[in-house]
């Protein structure tokens, strides 16, 4: 219970301080930055000592608790600092500030997670996928293709794709489409070669088992080889969320039609609106997460016999 | 040395997609090329068909235009505005960039793998990270170093360190937990403390995961470094090199730096896979003898 108490001081301290300096112009007194040092302090002996609480807790919100508490503390202790030190605004803003902001932003935000999530990523994304996943299965039928374009599926996963986006943006146009293809091309090979994957590698058992019964080669990828690569697909479904929601904001770095994510990152970067570009990076990270965890959520549902989830 | 039996495959296939790239060029150009014509612009050709390969800002540019694109960005090779002396800079700042990540990894890996408390309390975090697009702050993060009077090519290095940061402390963090219990039981029976354990048996067994690691992480790196100098004002690298032709509309040249980058980004990552075999040859050796399995006739994993 020590950790706990050390917590709950340590959150006092830097909560009144920010309550005391929040109409303050000037940089705080020593004593009282000394103070927030102390509730830094004891903060991360409080939290050490919490975690180490939890370190065994099987019930997952339980052993997500310590998490949390690291972020509170950190969100704090920033603004905290941010204040007793008054770093600009324009440079590095509070966490409260940040918070209005999206607060006040919320509707030009909302549709720019329109444009850059449904428009833009989630149609390069539905494109690259399904393109990726019928790629693969032909790959994975004819042993020319295996060795004649795959070779080159997995050379393409070191190729930057920032690098793609200006060609492609200039290519098909600065509106939504262009930034779709970008996601399309970057979710298109890793799925393509996961898939491969999955549908080769089966037990050669199985397969035998299979050709004992006469099985013919459709039958043989509807009851072997697709279930078996469900789960190495799915590894490719929620690794290209992620790179669907970096290439439609990269791909607006180079040009969109005033709207989207990205485009609002980069211009208010340019203009050090840095309390709306941390908002914008929340609404993508809460997208990109929620995201996530829906293809994780249906994965649980298509593979739950899968060895992965047994224990869970 | 075996030729590698994807050899002709491969070489067919490039040559497929080389041969159907002269009438889609031809097929995408022509229309541009002819409305270039009815404005009655000053054109060096009579044809839509001439015209096609030589447009201005084509759909797709012709080969021609490629190579002389090629050349004229490649040489003189000491040029500051030739890709070579650009390529070198963003390259730097990516193993830079791979240099801190790992370090910072390394310190944070063994954090996650030593203390459950750690783990609990910033592991969520770290994977959560991972299905962010990170990239987002990477304009912020270079205004704010410039403001701290952090200029040239280190903040590139900076971010490029933050974006492969994850995938390498989760290699590490994989690598440091990777040994057999055995192997850890016996280390206990020898008496072994912990900082041996991980001198003598965790790092060694770490270190496959890390080449793993790298080889995400570089491309991750590159991606970070170029980001970052397209955000800010730049006077050398990739990044600054794409912006500026972007800016200008040069369609030839960003296809030519596209593909200079591309090989770049293929080549840092070949450099990995090439020092994985140098440094980890017994895993080579316990590799190779095993004989492959075969599945319907074709090879596992090949």
């Amino acid at each position: 219970m020590k950790g706990w108490s050390l917590l709950v001081m340590g959150f006092a301290l830097q909560i009144a301080f920010i309550v005391r300096w929040w109409k303050e112009v000037e940089v705080a007194p020593l004593g009282l930055r000394l103070l927030i040092a102390l509730g830094v302090l004891l903060l991360g002996v409080g939290l050490a000592r919490v975690a180490a609480q939890f370190a065994h807790a099987r019930n997952p919100l339980l052993g997500f608790t310590p998490a949390a508490l690291t972020l509170l503390a950190l969100l704090v202790t920033a603004e905290a600092l941010l204040r007793a030190y008054q770093v600009p605004p324009g440079l590095v803003p509070t966490p409260t500030r940040v918070v209005a902001t999206l607060h006040g932003v919320r509707d030009v935000l909302l549709q720019d997670a329109y444009q850059t999530v449904l428009k833009e990523a989630l149609v390069g994304y539905l494109i690259g996928c399904s393109l990726g996943v019928l790629t693969a299965f032909l790959v994975s039928r004819y042993l020319f293709l295996e060795r004649g374009f795959l070779p080159y599926a997995t050379l393409f996963s070191s190729i930057p794709i920032v690098a793609l986006a200006p060609v492609l943006v200039k290519m098909v146009g600065i509106d939504w489409p262009s930034k779709a293809a970008i996601c399309a091309i970057t979710v298109y090979f890793p799925v393509v070669v996961n898939t491969f994957r999955g549908l080769t590698e089966v037990s050669p058992m199985s397969l035998d088992l299979m050709r004992s019964y006469a099985a013919s080669e459709v039958q043989q990828y509807r009851w072997l080889r697709l279930p078996n690569a469900l789960p190495f697909i799915f590894n490719a479904l929620k690794l290209g969320t992620t790179l669907a929601m970096i290439g439609a904001i990269v791909g607006e770095f180079f040009g969109a039609n005033g709207q989207g994510l990205g485009f609002r990152i980069q211009i208010e970067a340019g203009r050090f609106g840095f309390d709306i570009v941390w908002a914008a990076i929340i609404v993508a990270s809460a997208v990109g997460i929620a995201w996530y965890g829906l293809v994780a959520w249906v994965e649980r549902r298509l593979t739950g016999w899968h060895v992965s989830f047994r224990n869970g | 040395m075996r030729i590698s039996p994807n050899l002709l495959p491969m070489l067919v296939v490039a040559l497929v997609v080389l041969a159907l790239y002269w009438p889609i060029m031809y097929l995408v150009n022509i229309p541009v090329a002819q409305r270039a014509l009815d404005t009655g612009a000053a054109l060096p050709c009579q044809t839509a068909f001439e015209c096609a390969s030589q447009l201005r800002s084509p759909v797709l540019p012709s080969p021609q235009q490629l190579w002389g694109g090629f050349v004229s960005l490649m040489f003189p090779l000491d040029s500051p505005n030739a890709i070579p002396l650009n390529a070198a800079v963003t390259a730097l700042e990516t193993l830079v960039g791979l240099l801190l990540a790992t370090l910072v990894g390394l310190f944070f890996a063994v954090g996650i793998v030593a203390s459950r408390a750690f783990e609990r309390a910033l592991l969520p975090w770290i994977v959560a990270s991972q299905t962010v697009p990170i990239i987002a702050i990477a304009p912020m993060l270079v205004v704010v170093l410039g403001q701290y009077g952090v200029q040239g090519w280190i903040p590139k290095a900076i971010i490029a360190a933050y974006i492969a940061f994850f995938p390498i402390t989760i290699g590490i963090a994989k690598g440091l937990q990777s040994p057999d219990p055995l192997a850890l039981d016996l280390m206990k029976t020898y008496n072994a403390g912990s900082w041996q354990t991980y001198l003598k048996l965790r790092f060694p067994a770490s270190v496959p995961y890390l080449f793993t690691a790298f080889k995400v992480a570089m491309t991750a790196a590159l991606i970070g470094a170029i980001v970052a100098e397209i955000s800010t004002i730049s006077f050398q690298g990739i990044g600054k090199m794409l912006a500026e032709n972007s800016r200008a509309s040069d369609v030839v040249a960003m296809w030519v730096i596209m593909l200079a980058s591309a090989a770049l980004g293929i080549f840092l990552v070949a450099m990995v896979g090439w020092l994985e075999r140098l440094l980890t040859p017994w895993r080579r050796a316990q590799v190779a003898p095993r004989p492959k399995a075969r599945v319907a006739g074709r090879e596992v994993g090949a």
